[in-house]
């Protein structure tokens, strides 16, 4: 790895140097007075008293001296710059693909297709992902070829000149619609509908039909994306014997080393991956992107790879929050008492499944909120939609039902005429409380973080 | 090939470079100084903030041949054979730089204020630093920091703090309170 | 092939001249805001720069790259309009001067030809020192493109208690930068109540073309026009009546 040193004049280095072709020894600009690296060691049986301490980041101090090295501060002898070709379409068949232009160009080292990858699918949990994509398009952002060039600009100006022509295909955008029966296929012959999960609890309808007072309502979110302040970046290098480094911002390394070998068709051993400091991350640096088809445009030319995305790649060709529509059913008591809640979630996963799974799961065992309910059903569908695809994000899934949950929550207590913390504080969950799914809950401080918050804001204090 | 010379951290260089070499590019690829980041390419995120006679830019809005007999401070050239700047320090301190990529940006914004404006308050603190986007702090630490910093340049210069667990049992919190966990 | 302008002599400074107050295209935001002439003599001209981008746009981004963006978000153009401040286009075929609404042609078009150059802005001499306010409408504070942003530039006739020459400009409700005539014809003569202005508002808000857009929809611009005019009225006259 080169490392170009850097930094500040040291006059009295400047001075010892002098009457010396300074250039001839140094590089471009000098190192700095020394800051070693501190490491933790943590000592080994001994209880670390972190409780009560103040903690700084053993990182900071290269972070702030501008030392620390992300991904695209890395740079490799012979390191050649990739761009990918992303579809611009929702949904289409590919025609063909020309990339001769490409080639030709000066600087121009490789080109890959989808033909190019040995086993063209990959994900988390359905292995419905192709690294490029080669016949068909699922969604806008999905990259159809891609260019290893001597420069980024050149590698840019590569992708203008590939042909790609498409035969454009239905797309479905409404994950309401993606789940009629004759919708299109996001991924024929496959439902759209691609994870299902139903919870249930005591008997809801009846319980629904008891209740006192029943409320209804839908919310919706919206697709969010993590926006990392550094983009995707990857190396990908490999030796005379065959074997595959890859320098990844991907946060979970081992499950992206199968992903690489999978795709490559390589054994698991013929690949290392080494995750380097991120530059944040929040869920959407948790799976491969374009590792593969820098791993490809490699060893096409001969050369290691680097690939960037641009910021607008970090919107169209990587992961975002699912969207949710929620529709919540709840029977009460006049008392404020939930007796009975029904959730029904839609999930649009977009193009690929990716983490819904995880998020899907999450989010039905969530679904009914911190608090006592008897009887409970929760159904959740993911759907494809030729969108972007929606993956992990802090919560998977918390935040999303949180929101429908807690709002009908003011919905039922301004509609009772009771207090909005009084009608959490009498339903919310005690110690050894069960779970929806009959999980038995330690630790629980729901009330005591609830009658904390509201001592510190002055809650039951007069309002003017 | 445009012929440059600019000063950076102090040191002049004698260059060409192609017309079209941002600034940015300049920096990273051709003086090895990878400090400030390329984010978003079109200056809305200030990862890539450095000073151009003080005064703070986007690397990555400026062409290199701009700066050209001009002086350029990158986070490299902050620290001095003496110790890390106050504002380096004060970000360590307290606990400003995270994910650390929107840290050198960051820290020369606020370094440009502090230099043209000992004493800030919180809002003119806030408007120094909100071309630089930050997703992990939350900012309120780093406009902590920027406070400290300022304040530990107007005395006497801060000491360099051990990084890692330190005891510190009160842990002060906006407003002054006292900290504590769930009673 | 770039051709670097950023040092052209005669395209920079600010100077006070028979004509009124000269601002170079590529004085840069910062230096607006810095800028004691500007202050003086148009600091709504400041007020309206420091709304721009955030600090290292700034101090990048000059005036005459606002202008010359053709934008109807940008906040140079409000300002300068309700100022009735000229330009100076430079080209092979000589210089011409025309007035700033006239620059404005439509989203992203301006007067200037292929080959022609915006030298520089005149304020002029008649508008120096009159009361004027700017206001930007976001949806954040920082680096925040305006939703809606109006300047509004009146003098308060102290015997009569009447306003004189009132100007209103309006930006991001229509193809370009725009006054608001009916507004202006409206308030001219009338004593400076507030009503007149509400009602002076109301009217730029008829005056207004929004698109409704991922930002905000054209009623909701509408609104907004009517608040932020009278508002920008109100703190102008505030301003000309501080002055007496």
């Amino acid at each position: 790895m080169s490392d170009r040193r850097t930094v500040t004049e040291d006059p009295a280095l400047r001075e010892s140097l002098s009457g010396l072709e300074a250039s001839a020894r140094l590089p471009a600009t000098l190192p700095p007075a020394q800051f070693p690296i501190e490491t933790l060691v943590p000592e080994v049986r001994q209880q670390t008293p972190a409780v009560g301490q103040r903690a700084t980041r053993p990182d900071a101090r290269l972070h702030g001296l501008g030392q620390t090295k992300y991904i695209d501060d890395l740079a490799l002898p012979g390191m050649l710059h990739a761009r990918i070709k992303r579809a611009g379409i929702a949904a289409a068949r590919i025609v063909r693909i020309d990339t001769r232009a490409a080639e030709a160009m000066p600087g121009v080292m490789a080109v890959v297709t989808g033909r190019d990858v040995p086993v063209n699918s990959f994900g988390p949990s359905l292995q419905d992902q192709p690294v490029l994509a080669d016949e068909r398009v699922y969604h806008a952002g999905d990259g159809v070829a891609a260019v290893a060039a001597a420069t980024d600009a050149i590698a840019a100006e590569a992708l203008e000149r590939i042909v790609v022509e498409y035969a454009p295909l239905p797309a479905v955008l409404d994950p309401f619609e993606a789940m009629r029966e004759d919708a299109p296929r996001v991924h024929p012959p496959a439902s759209n509908v691609y994870a299902h999960k139903i919870i249930r609890k005591g008997d809801v309808e009846r319980a629904l039909a008891e209740a006192d007072r029943v409320f209804e309502g839908r919310w919706t979110t919206q697709m969010v994306e993590h926006v990392p302040i550094e983009p995707h970046a990857a190396i990908a290098a490999w030796d005379a014997n065959g074997r595959l480094t890859v320098y990844s911002t991907l946060g979970r390394i081992t499950l992206g080393r199968a992903d690489i070998a999978r795709t490559l068709a390589l054994p698991v051993n013929r690949v290392q991956v080494i995750g380097t400091i991120v530059g944040g991350n929040f869920g959407g640096k948790n799976e491969i992107s374009q590792e593969p088809v820098l791993a490809l445009l490699a060893k096409k030319a001969g050369r290691p790879v680097k690939g960037v995305f641009t910021r607008g790649e970090e919107f169209y060709a990587s992961t975002t929050r699912h969207p949710f529509f929620m529709d919540y059913k709840t029977g009460v008591g006049r008392d404020g008492r939930i007796r009975a809640r029904k959730v029904r979630l839609v999930l649009d996963g977009g193009a690929y499944c990716s983490w819904s799974e995880t998020t899907l799961g999450k989010a039905c065992i969530l679904a009914t909120g911190p608090y006592r309910i008897e009887h409970v059903q929760v159904e959740a569908f993911a759907v494809y939609t030729n969108k972007t695809v929606a993956g992990a994000m802090r919560g998977f899934g918390a935040p999303q039902v949180c929101f429908a949950y807690e709002s009908q929550m003011d919905e039922i207590a301004a509609a009772l005429g009771i207090d909005p913390l009084e009608i959490r504080l009498a339903n919310a969950f005690d110690e050894g409380a069960a779970s929806p799914t009959g999980q038995t809950l330690e630790s629980v401080v729901v009330k005591a973080s609830l009658e904390q918050a509201a001592a510190r804001f002055g809650w039951r204090e007069p309002r003017s | 090939m445009s012929a440059l010379r600019i000063t950076v951290n102090g040191r002049e260089h004698v260059l060409s470079a192609p017309p079209e070499t941002t600034l940015l590019a300049l920096l990273r690829e051709h003086l090895g100084l990878t400090g400030a980041k390329l984010g978003c390419d079109v200056g809305d995120c200030g990862a890539c903030t450095v000073l151009v006679d003080g005064q703070a830019v986007n690397a990555c809005l400026m062409l290199a041949a701009q700066a050209d007999g001009r002086s350029v401070l990158t986070i490299e050239g902050l620290a001095t054979p003496d110790g890390l700047h106050p504002l380096q320090e004060a970000f360590e301190r307290h606990a400003a730089l995270q994910c650390g990529f929107c840290g050198p940006g960051a820290i020369l914004s606020a370094k440009a204020l502090l230099d043209a404006n000992p004493a800030p308050t919180g809002a003119e603190i806030r408007d120094a630093l909100a071309g630089n986007l930050c997703r992990c702090t939350g900012y309120t630490k780093m406009i902590t920091a920027v406070h400290a910093a300022a304040q530990a340049l107007r005395g006497a210069g801060a000491e360099m703090p051990p990084l890692g667990l330190t005891a510190s049992p009160s842990i002060p919190l906006p407003g002054g309170e006292k900290g504590g966990g769930l009673s | 092939m770039v051709l670097d302008i950023s040092r052209a002599a005669d395209m920079r400074g600010i100077a006070a001249t028979a004509d009124g107050l000269r601002i170079g295209a590529l004085v840069t935001h910062s230096e607006l805001v810095r800028s004691p002439l500007v202050r003086e003599f148009a600091p709504v001209l400041a007020e309206a720069a420091r709304t721009i981008g955030a600090v290292q746009t700034r101090n990048l981004g000059t005036l005459g790259g606002n202008l010359a963006t053709g934008v109807p978000s940008m906040d140079s153009g409000p300002a300068l309009l309700a100022l009735e401040a000229r330009v100076t286009v430079a080209g092979p075929r000589g210089t011409r001067t025309l007035a700033l609404g006239d620059f404005f042609v439509g989203p992203r078009r301006t007067a200037l030809a292929t080959d022609e150059l915006l030298v520089d802005v005149v304020v002029p001499a008649a508008s120096l020192g009159k009361p004027a306010s700017f206001l930007k409408f976001g949806l954040r504070k920082g680096q925040a493109l305006a939703l809606v942003n109006v300047a509004a530039a009146v003098r308060v006739d102290p015997d009569r208690r009447a306003f004189v020459a009132p100007r209103i400009a309006l930006g991001a409700v229509a193809p370009t930068v725009i006054r608001a005539p009916q507004a202006e014809a409206f308030l001219e003569g009338r004593p400076p109540t507030s009503e007149a202005m509400a009602e002076a508002g109301r009217i730029a808000a008829t005056e207004a073309r929004p698109i409704s857009d991922f930002r905000a929809s054209a009623d909701y611009r509408r609104e907004l026009v009517s608040v932020l005019a009278r508002r920008a009225l109100a703190a102008a006259c505030a301003r000309a009546q501080g002055a007496q």
